[in-house]
């Protein structure tokens, strides 16, 4: 092969230029194309992309003269139809003209050293720029730890941050795919995914999890469903912690594969700072949930004060008060005083339970019994007809003992039915014993039809009425034992002659005194009657 | 949510938008600079990519929308970036894609801008 001699006044004019100038290593390698009396000259870079390759990998550069040359080759590969001569941080390879010699003629010498010191220059420059690249990735990453940090104090939408916490795992760690878990009692739910299918739920007693949070093992089955490389970390702390960070293959310019070690280290830096932020978010969810409960009970104790008769109807001849304290915001007991020309109709009534669901059931009882009372007198069919009603709109386990009376205020007959309510309490003028108003049915809603039995009892002047619920003579003390009917007797016995209300009072402070300040566990509810005179 | 992307392309003369939505990683990356090179091979000098669909980019693809960017530079053409998210225009920035590209905050705007040179 003959070398040609080079034009030293065009490399002259051509070293002016800037070294690693791209154009400059065109005209460059085609002078050494020349010189070699090549078809086609190549200028390969070393580039190690892989931290953990060991493998040389060259990329194409620079063309002159004819083709084609590999984009890219593996040590190794040159050789063949090919002459390849290494320099420093690359390839130089050539075509020769015709059939290629079995050693690679020698390269020209001056023009070999120049193309070699301007391929160490762009090599330099491209590392540079690699470099540079890195450096502002680590500042993204840190960016994005620091702007998680911020969310906690900005973000509280639970559902939001989540979203946000996923695409940022998976964007700084150039992984394809990614899920986020969040504990539900035993189990880990999937809570976010990105990039595909991951497995619902799964066990937090699962084995396999443990290998997988500590980088020995693939985690429990199918959790990311063909992804070939896991990296998972905890949200939080402790044995099962709340939450759990998966990130599926991790993404090069060839493909996918492992995460490194930094890899971990940027996800739990990213984990820990999400744990405190969706910790918040939790706690404001719950925060908002306690004051939405908070706003329907308050609604339903209004309804309720609503339904409770504010005062008691005018009676001439005729005492009369009612008085009822929840045990909650909202109860389960009831009572009425309604006046219908010269009739009374008293009712006191105790739903199982408390809260809302009792407060509805009141609710209920309030509606149907009006309604029946416009057209049926207080007797079996109307106790029955609520019992129906009562049975068909409410749960199973709920249930409503009731007494309702009916006083004729000329007569001062009153009648009455007793669906497994307390039994009401007459107390005669000058009497140390009452006269109980027992029941004679179940109460509501317990069973379909029913059988319910009117009783009467006159009342002369001076008698009282006491209409109460369970939740006086089951007021506990602290040992135990319950206020009973017969202290209440008592009380009744003791205030004779006082004010209706004078009356209420001594119950209320002597069912307070026997409970040593224990809660009040019931509602309590007391209708009193009394004949003048 | 889907990882693969899905490219949208409206030529008007000169200019070119590219409309993404979806991940721009590696594969994502390789799609839009496939995409961004026939254009460049027809003759098109100035490319916007509008963004809007896009919540997600990586280092790969980044390092992709240099490449295309440094290609425009290479042929005196133009690109630019529309629509993106907090987050994404953030990292443009950190990344040092602004220094090159101009970011506008819609389609219009960019318009107006690229339409006018």
């Amino acid at each position: 092969m003959a070398l040609a001699a080079p034009n030293w006044e065009e490399l002259e004019s051509l070293a002016r230029r800037e070294i690693g100038d791209r154009a400059y290593l065109e005209r460059l390698l085609d002078l050494w194309r020349g010189a070699l009396a090549a078809s086609g000259a190549a200028l390969y870079l070393d580039r190690e992309e892989d931290d953990d390759s060991t493998t040389h990998r060259y990329l194409r550069e620079v063309v002159a003269g004819e083709g084609p040359f590999p984009a890219a080759l593996e040590e190794g590969d040159e050789g063949g139809e090919l002459y390849a001569y290494p320099v420093p941080g690359g390839l130089l390879v050539a075509r020769p003209d015709g059939e290629a010699a079995t050693e690679a003629p020698p390269p020209p010498e001056p023009l070999t050293l120049l193309l070699a010191s301007a391929l160490r220059s762009l090599d330099l420059r491209q590392q540079l720029k690699r470099q540079r690249f890195r450096i502002n990735y680590r500042v993204v990453e840190l960016e994005s730890v620091y702007e998680v940090g911020l969310a906690i104090a900005s973000t509280l939408d639970l559902d939001q941050l989540s979203e946000e916490i996923l695409l940022r795992a998976v964007s700084l760690l150039d992984a394809r795919r990614g899920a986020l878990y969040r504990r539900d009692g035993e189990m880990y739910r999937l809570d976010r995914i990105f990039g595909g299918e991951a497995r619902e739920i799964f066990s937090g007693d699962d084995p396999a999890l443990e290998p997988l949070l500590s980088g020995r093992g693939p985690g429990p089955d199918g959790l990311i469903p063909g992804a070939k490389h896991l990296l998972a970390v905890a949200i939080g702390t402790g044995t099962r912690p709340p939450g759990l960070l998966v990130t599926g293959d991790k993404e090069s310019r060839h493909g996918v594969g492992p995460f490194g070690v930094s890899d971990r280290r940027t996800l739990s830096l990213f984990a820990n700072q999400a744990a405190i932020a969706l910790e918040n978010a939790r706690l404001h969810r719950q925060a908002l949930e306690k004051e939405r409960l908070e706003r329907e009970m308050e609604l339903a104790a209004e309804i309720q004060r609503q339904i409770l008769p504010v005062g008691a109807p005018d009676l001439p001849g005729w005492e009369l008060i009612g008085w009822n304290r929840p045990a909650r915001q909202v109860g389960g007991d009831y009572f009425d005083l309604r006046r219908r020309e010269g009739l009374l109709t008293l009712t006191v009534g105790d739903v199982t339970g408390k809260g809302i669901a009792a407060a509805l059931l009141v609710s209920t009882l309030h509606s149907a019994l009006h309604l029946l009372l416009d057209r049926l007198d207080v007797g079996p069919e109307l106790v029955t007809r609520l019992n129906s009603h009562v049975h068909d709109s409410s749960a199973s386990n709920k249930f409503i003992t009731l007494i309702v009376a009916e006083l004729d205020a000329a007569s001062g007959e009153l009648a009455y039915v007793n669906a497994g309510h307390n039994p009401g309490l007459v107390i005669r003028r000058g009497a140390k014993e009452a006269i109980e108003l027992q029941a004679s049915g179940l109460p509501l809603g317990l069973m379909p039809g029913g059988s319910y039995r009117r009783a009467t009892i006159p009342l002369e002047a001076g008698d009282l009425v006491c209409l109460y619920s369970d939740g006086i003579t089951e007021c506990a003390a602290p040992d135990d034992e319950e206020f009973g009917m017969q202290r209440l007797i008592d009380c009744l016995v003791e205030m004779e002659g006082a004010p209706l209300g004078e009356i209420v009072a001594c119950i209320d402070k002597q069912t307070q005194e026997f409970a040593e300040g224990q809660p009040q566990l019931d509602d309590q509810t007391v209708v009193l009657v009394r004949r003048a005179g | 949510m889907s990882e693969s992307l899905k490219l949208n392309v409206d030529r008007r003369g000169d200019l070119a938008v590219i409309y993404t939505e979806g991940y721009i990683n590696n594969q994502g990356g390789e799609e839009i600079a496939k995409t961004a090179y026939q254009l460049i091979d027809d003759d098109c000098k100035v490319l916007l990519l509008h963004l809007g669909g896009t919540k997600i980019v990586n280092s790969i693809g980044i390092s992709i929308l240099i490449e295309i960017i440094e290609k425009m530079i290479e042929i005196d053409g133009k690109l630019a970036f529309c629509s993106l998210t907090p987050t994404i225009e953030k990292t443009f920035h950190i990344m040092g894609l602004a220094q090159y590209a101009g970011i506008y905050a819609d389609e219009p705007a960019a318009v107006a801008v690229l339409g006018a040179d």
